[in-house]
């Protein structure tokens, strides 16, 4: 990785593109390390403004650079995916891709074909279930899946019994992101501007460890360093910003990350350093950023910087692939090496 | 006050009387109920003839069991409109609303109390709602700057034990333990203090009206067991 401070471009053989027939946002990597090494599956979904989108299976070879798309495990889907993402700890028995929209479903990835295996529904009178803007598959406790819903509900799954373990409401307005830290341990962030921990030992109670500085200022997106568990980063509507919480300080980030040019809409942490995180944003830039130990008087300053060609809409970066950053503008997929 | 004639017969209709009040009724027509009896020739109450023929002589009612089209609708109707017999029978023509009633008591109550049951017990997740505590904001210097903190917490406890030495460190202990009890699975081994979770003196449940940084009793012999217990 590079370590200088300087803002440098990467260079054009380190990015591999792929494109697509229609607009593309959710994104997933598969964190397989099964014999097919070298080549990895990378799971996208279409943000078609309809009911039918579909999900593609692309494969991804760093050998040869290219990302081609495998026909037969391409499949529909509901509503545009609004996540996607690979079971964490998979075995060749079960390879699984769990998808959220207007419900969780779970899809078995099989060789030749992709099989749906349930549809995780919560309602009572099953005639509506509120729509789920994320979800996160707990790594720890991979049985556990928690979504979030603009229901103001965070719920709680045990997809081996395909049943939930808890639903609460976690918010007072729509909940837009999750994420686990621990095995018992999630956070969310929601429409009404505060992160809150949850601990499901403890289910009467949350912590609030951040409010945005203008009330109700939505944050969008929340990351938790898996490295170091003592850090979040969240981003606010709108905003250029990525926070970066310290659960030790609650309500003061540590820091703030401002040199993009108009909103961010995705950020992810390095899957293998804990001082590293990406963020990407409207200003079809990526920056890679290093946290110091000390903060420098005039803010921190990205490591590197990546031009798309628009608006970058989703940043993945995988712990199966740390060398390689994936990210999604309008209909292209692009993967960048870092 | 009329006295009720002497005699009248009650219990269960013979079929004598069965054919002496048909023959009344196919001569007489219907209506005209306190002379029925009379007419018939029959010992009994001007009601009793006429609920005997609405419910059971009438030509157009159906005998034999309800097909399972009938009880579905039943089932809805009574769902819809609950025990009015008169308004379900009238959506299921040759039934009585005796007959509907009957029938549901006898046979279809328990099946809806059946699925009922079933229903609710599969589906029964309660929804919590966390309570929310928030930090309140503390001086820049706190969590980090353990020195120089300046203690500004006013103790309300006269008898507490903790010397006022150790207060000055509070808010930083609060900070700690909160994060590491949070994450002890990870960063401590061992004890794992379900009721404490998430419990640090410095949160303040939101529609607490608190003053900044007074304490509570309570709260405070809690935090100076957690000491103990952790220290």
């Amino acid at each position: 990785m590079e370590n200088s401070t300087q803002e440098s471009h990467l260079r054009s053989e380190n990015c591999v593109t792929y494109d697509s027939p229609y607009p593309i946002y959710a994104m997933a990597v598969s964190s397989t390390t099964s014999a097919a090494a070298r080549r990895r599956s990378i799971a996208v979904g279409s943000f078609i403004e309809d009911f039918h989108n579909r999900v593609d299976i692309l494969s991804f070879d760093d050998e040869t650079n290219s990302i081609k798309p495998v026909p037969s495990l391409s499949f529909e889907h509901p509503y545009p995916p609004t996540k996607l993402m690979f079971h964490p700890a998979p075995t060749s028995a079960a390879n699984l891709l769990a998808s959220s929209g207007d419900y969780l479903r779970l899809w078995d990835l099989r060789d030749t074909s992709i099989e749906p295996i349930c549809t995780l529904n919560n309602s009572k009178t099953s005639e509506y279930c509120a729509p789920l803007t994320s979800f996160d598959w707990n790594e720890v406790e991979p049985r556990r899946i928690g979504t979030s819903s603009i229901d103001t509900t965070c719920t709680i799954w045990d997809i081996e019994k395909g049943a939930v373990e808890t639903q609460l409401i976690a918010h007072d307005k729509e909940v837009y992101d999750i994420a686990w830290g621990e095995a018992g341990v999630f956070a969310s962030v929601s429409a009404d501007g505060s992160v809150r921990i949850f601990d499901l030992r403890d289910k009467e109670h949350s912590t609030i460890i951040y409010e945005s500085p203008q009330p109700d200022t939505p944050l969008l997106r929340l990351a938790w360093n898996k490295q170091d568990l003592r850090y979040m980063a969240t981003i606010l509507m709108d905003s250029n910003k990525v926070v970066i919480l310290d659960i030790r300080s609650p309500t003061i980030p540590v820091a703030e990350l401002d040199r993009h040019q108009a909103s961010v809409n995705a950020i992810s942490w390095a899957p293998q350093s804990c001082r590293h995180i990406c963020s990407a944003g409207d200003d079809a830039q990526a920056l890679l950023w290093e946290l110091p130990t000390v903060a420098g008087p005039n803010g921190i300053d990205p490591m590197s910087m990546y031009s798309a060609g628009a608006e970058i809409n989703q940043l993945q970066w995988s712990s199966a692939q740390p060398d390689w950053i994936a990210i999604a503008f309008s209909k292209k997929l692009q993967m960048l090496k870092v | 006050m009329v006295s009720t004639p002497v005699g009248v017969r009650k219990g269960a209709w013979t079929e004598e009387e069965d054919n002496l009040l048909r023959k009344c009724i196919d001569k007489y027509g219907e209506g005209k109920w306190h002379q029925v009896p009379l007419r018939a020739g029959l010992n009994r109450c001007r009601k009793s003839c006429r609920l005997r023929w609405l419910n059971y002589l009438r030509p157009n009612i159906k005998r034999g069991d309800f097909t399972p089209d009938e009880d579905d609708l039943i089932m809805r109707l009574h769902k819809l409109l609950g025990n009015r017999w008169s308004l379900i029978s009238g959506r299921l023509p040759g039934r009585t609303a005796n007959d509907v009633k009957n029938h549901w008591n006898s046979h279809l109550q328990k099946k809806v109390l059946a699925r009922e049951e079933g229903r609710s017990k599969s589906q029964k997740t309660t929804i919590l709602k966390p309570r929310p505590r928030t930090f309140k904001r503390i001086a820049p210097f706190s969590c980090r700057d353990k020195t120089t903190y300046e203690p500004n917490i006013s103790i309300t406890d006269q008898n507490s034990d903790n010397p006022s030495a150790s207060s000055s460190k509070q808010v930083d202990d609060e900070c700690t333990q909160w994060w590491s009890n949070l994450l002890d699975s990870v960063e401590i081994d061992g004890e794992t203090e379900p009721g404490s979770n998430g419990i640090s003196l410095e949160l303040q449940e939101e529609d607490n009206g608190w003053n900044d940084f007074s304490l509570d009793m309570d709260i405070l012999k809690l935090l100076s067991s957690e000491n103990k217990r952790i220290n």
